[in-house]
């Protein structure tokens, strides 16, 4: 909120220079945003936490000074000559909504002249960037800038009775306001009508029918309070905010409704003449007592780490507006002021005791007491896919957790259930809460193409989220992975990350359907105690084309908490023979549908107590010895005892089972070895 | 062939070699020379080495012996007679540019944030804090009203959060009691500090870092998705002196050198009294992240006695950190991934 620091020094006497007062307003609270000058005035921002309407006001802001520097505040309680008639007799006033309006006073002047405002009450508005209109609307705007209350103005001769109705809009009644701009009301919005229609937004905007001008002689002033959360939700839907609905949001000091009325009419009386009408209708429950609130001098070092003397502690909380009932060397007990309800608590006093004796007095070197931190076996495995994935050359990204439609339908390889989604979307277009990494790297890697990044190997390590009936949906760490890399490479690096995590754990490999993203054919999954740990594919020349990717891409998804379940972090020797390995390479005949995997499984269960490794050489097709559709296959098996050294005939007894069993399962014939 | 016959003529093509090399007037030259004798394909050696086999089988091992000794013979004639065309030009072989580059290896980088929260994580572990998770979907308990913050703040606003507009949630009191009400995007860390509480008596000392989303339009210092890290201390006697003990060993770690930490009043709901911390760094003070005691509101909302135990509370966002650090001034590249700037860090 912007102040004028001329305004300021009416309320407070500033005898220091603007710039310590800033410094010391920071460190106390009200942050400082800059400061500028206008004319031969100093228009200072200040930001007011949500906790601090009193803030909004140049008297609020004068009286935090008045604390800060020991000065008195002073400001006056106006008491406008009241010539006129009976208020009663002039105009009446019925509140239909308590809830939404809680309280709602009128007061009128008649024959006021309405015309420009004098020059001090220009200058004040100017000086803080506000417009003027007329003196009459001024004064009212002086006021809220004055004390933090917003007060309204209306043209009596326009309310038709004359009456003021407080009510609850009805549903598809319409207003025009004075912005010149046509608002649809609904339940649940307050509105000041009279006998006919809505005149005003309650506590949002007054209306264009009923608003103060030239020819206006007599007018209402409105001093109300309204309820916060409907201010709120109602300047949200309309799209209006005004000072007023900012400071009802933020509640209003309940003992200045009244002051801010008398000012108002004060100063009308002053600057544009007219009689002010006896009384004041003052239609709401009165201001209920503030509860009592207790400080047990013992919780202020207890939670500041620091003790504040105990006379101290009790003329920091007068000075800030607390009216002190009782004390004893134990605690005592104050009345807060009605311009703080953020103080209600115990706590909230310390606070204030801390913040107004000063934070630099609290110690920085304390001996907190050591304490074991525990990483979890999660993380290093976390960091050891990262570590593996970057060793072979992939860039991490960040991409957003939401997508697009298609990039939703595009791939979702842990979930049938629709994806989440959110009302707002993140980005335009982005509502859906991805159940895939994949689509949003495709996007990355697009865009690293587009810009000539030849090489764009990515991954990521995120969340993919899968909805559930009932229950909070199943928030899955994930690895994504987009490459340039072939498809055999790429499911290499994902064994790597598998073996390396987990070394004693088996996988099983099956050839994957299309999925859509995947060309068909071109993908599998690898499987983990039964369940999906990881896809592989190459990307559909259809799907490359609707992603927009020019160049040749691979992906690959894994399920990290499967991982992490499996992971064998800490690890153990186990002996090694000292005897040679002896080798045997195998060339098989085999048809062209058999698959790596059947053959890898028959080789592992048929190669006996020393088998030791399987390593893929090869394959070879030779159409014309071999007949159609067949291919070799062309392996090496290592064996190896752990208590003798292996012959060579008995290396071949070995490689014999093997291919006994591949000739009996698979129709597999030995070639050559 | 007898032994000896073979025996001959390997000696003469030895003496023959010696008076060669010898003769050789440059290296081009000696290299010829070298060719007519030792060639792997045409050498005379190799031509004598076919000799061997029509040495009786019983001698063949004497002849084979004797070969390799001539070998070597040969080798050391040609490296002695080489020798005398100075050591500079030595096996030097001017096709090779030994100053091409090197075969290059690409290796990845971790992105700039990830580096920032290992480091962060490491720091705050020397400083006895674990790490602890929560989920980013949340429902308004824990993002909310177990931090104290009421119906009616305005953080609270539907416009300002990423509310799921999902079937399961709101049809059925059940569903709702179940997941503690409407579920939203987590708009801050401090939804794990609820969570640990709930399941875990005190002492308790973590941090939670992660993904955060609030709805700002994207520009160069917002973006709706971001990271922040969390502290949470609770124990018996824990002050605030504590919390700015800790926040300058953190800060003294972070940047290096003793750090000077100082506090301003601010406001959060979840924290009371509650302060921005700065620390100063070179001459300026710089904007660490919010911090305070934890409100008794939300140890009473997690079952703990707020007479019995205090604990502190802060909270910094990850992008600034790094931001500052690596002297990225917009944050929309952070999320662009573009490999030529993942590649500077």
């Amino acid at each position: 909120m912007l102040v004028s620091s001329k305004w300021i020094q009416d309320y407070v006497k500033i005898p220091i220079a603007l710039d310590e007062l800033t410094d010391r307003l920071s460190m106390s609270g009200v942050n400082h945003e800059g400061t500028e000058a206008v004319g031969d005035d100093f228009a200072v921002d200040l930001e007011v936490t949500n906790n601090r309407p009193d803030w909004l006001g140049h008297i609020g802001v004068a009286r935090e000074i008045s604390v800060l520097l020991d000065e008195p505040l002073k400001f006056d309680d106006p008491q406008p000559k009241e010539d006129g008639p009976d208020v009663e007799s002039l105009v009446k006033v019925r509140t239909e909504c308590p809830d939404l309006c809680p309280r709602y006073t009128a007061r009128v002047i008649q024959g006021v002249k309405v015309g420009p405002s004098p020059d001090w009450l220009v200058a004040r508005l100017q000086a803080i960037g506000e417009p003027t209109i007329n003196n009459v609307v001024d004064i009212t705007n002086f006021v809220l800038l004055e004390c933090g209350q917003p007060l309204h103005a209306f043209d009596l001769a326009k309310l038709a009775g004359p009456e003021i109705i407080v009510r609850e809009a009805n549903k598809g009644e319409s207003f025009q306001a004075i912005d010149h701009k046509s608002y649809d009301l609904n339940a649940g919005m307050c509105v000041i009508a009279d006998s006919n229609d809505p005149v005003a937004i309650g506590g949002v905007m007054g209306g264009e029918h009923s608003e103060v001008s030239e020819t206006t002689t007599d007018v209402l002033i409105e001093a109300a309070d309204f309820a916060p959360l409907s201010i709120r939700n109602t300047s949200r839907k309309l799209k209006l905010n005004s000072s007023s609905s900012y400071r009802f949001e933020r509640t209003v000091d309940p003992q200045m409704i009244d002051w801010a009325s008398r000012r108002a009419c004060q100063l009308i009386l002053e600057i544009a003449g007219g009689k002010l009408a006896k009384g004041m209708i003052d239609v709401g429950e009165p201001v209920g007592d503030r509860d009592p609130v207790e400080l047990r001098y013992a919780q202020v070092p207890r939670v500041l780490g620091i003790d504040v003397a105990h006379d101290e502690t009790r003329q920091i909380l007068t000075k800030l507006g607390c009216h002190e009932l009782d004390h004893n060397d134990a605690c005592l007990r104050v009345l807060p002021p009605s311009w703080r309800r953020d103080l209600t608590r115990e706590i909230d006093l310390i606070e204030e005791i801390a913040r107004v004796h000063g934070y630099e007095k609290i110690p920085e070197s304390t001996n907190v007491a050591m304490a074991v931190s525990i990483r979890s076996d999660a993380d290093r495995t976390l960091e050891l896919v990262r570590r593996i994935m970057t060793s072979q050359g992939f860039d991490e990204a960040l991409t957003r957790s939401m997508v697009g439609d298609r990039d939703n339908a595009l791939f979702s390889p842990w979930s049938d259930e629709e994806a989440l989604a959110t009302f707002t979307p993140m980005v335009k277009g982005e509502s859906n809460i991805r159940r895939s990494i994949v689509p949003s790297l495709l996007n990355a890697r697009r865009a690293n193409e587009a810009i000539g990044n030849a090489t764009s190997e990515l991954f990521e390590t995120a969340c993919v989220f899968l909805s559930r009936p009932s229950q909070l949906p199943v928030e899955q760490r994930t690895l994504g992975v987009v490459s340039g890399r072939g498809y055999l490479e790429l499911k290499g690096i994902v064994e790597l990350l598998a073996i390396e995590a987990a070394p004693s754990v088996s996988l099983l490999v099956r050839p994957l359907d299309s999925t859509g993203l995947m060309a068909a054919g071109r993908a599998c999954e690898i499987l983990l105690n039964d369940k999906r740990l990881a896809v592989i594919g190459e990307v559909s020349a259809t799907a490359a084309k609707q992603a927009k990717l020019r160049s040749a891409t691979t992906v690959a998804e894994l399920n990290l908490e499967l991982l992490f379940e499996v992971a064998q972090p800490l690890r153990t020797h186990s002996a090694l023979s000292p005897y040679p390995a002896i080798e045997r390479d195998l060339n098989i005949v085999l048809d062209e549908s058999v698959r790596w995997a059947s053959l890898e499984s028959i080789v592992r269960a048929a190669g006996g107590d020393c088998f030791e490794q399987l390593d893929y050489l090869d394959t070879y097709r030779d159409a014309k010895a071999d007949g159609p559709n067949k291919k070799r296959l062309l392996f090496r098996v290592v064996f190896r005892s752990s208590d003798t050294t292996l012959t060579n005939e008995q290396a071949d007894a070995f490689r014999d089972q093997i291919v006994d069993r591949i000739r009996a399962e698979l129709d597999g014939r030995l070639l050559a070895s | 062939m007898a032994l000896a016959d073979f025996i001959d003529s390997l000696d003469t093509l030895v003496d023959d070699a010696k008076s060669v090399f010898g003769a050789a007037e440059n290296e081009a030259a000696l290299e010829e020379a070298r060719v007519e004798f030792l060639g792997a394909k045409k050498g005379k050696l190799k031509a004598a080495q076919k000799g061997m086999g029509a040495v009786d089988k019983t001698e063949r091992p004497a002849a084979g012996k004797r070969l390799n000794e001539v070998k070597g013979q040969l080798e050391s004639l040609f490296e002695s007679a080489k020798s005398r065309f100075g050591t500079e030009a030595a096996g030097a072989d001017d096709t090779f540019d030994p100053t091409l580059p090197g075969a290059s290896f690409r290796i990845g980088k971790l992105h700039p944030i990830t580096q920032t929260i290992e480091e962060l994580k490491d720091i705050m572990g020397r400083l006895g804090f674990s790490v602890a998770h929560g989920p980013e979907i949340e429902d308004e308990r824990h993002n909310f009203e177990a931090l104290n913050i009421p119906p009616e703040h305005p953080s609270r606003d539907p416009l300002d959060n990423f509310y799921l507009a999902c079937a399961q949630q709101g049809q059925d009191g059940n569903e709702r009691e179940q997941t503690g009400g409407a579920l939203l995007m987590r708009s801050q860390t401090s939804t794990v500090q609820i969570r640990v509480m709930e399941k875990t008596p005190p002492p308790i000392r973590i941090i939670s870092l992660g993904r955060v989303y609030r709805p700002d339009a994207v520009d160069a210092t917002h973006y709706p998705m971001f990271h922040q890290m969390e502290g949470l201390l609770v124990d018996e006697g824990i002050t605030m002196a504590d919390l700015k003990s800790v926040l300058r060993m953190f800060a003294s770690n972070y940047l290096g050198g003793d750090v000077e930490v100082r506090f301003r009043p601010s406001f959060f709901p979840f924290t009371e009294p509650s302060v921005e911390a700065d620390y100063l760094w070179n001459g300026d003070w710089i904007e660490f992240g919010g911090a305070g005691m934890v409100d008794p509101n939300v140890f009473k909302a997690v079952g703990y006695d707020p007479e019995k135990v205090t604990g502190f509370a802060f909270g910094l966002g990850v992008e600034r950190l790094c931001m500052r650090r690596h002297n990225i001034t917009d944050i929309r590249n952070l999320y662009k991934n573009d490999v030529r700037f993942l590649h500077q860090f």
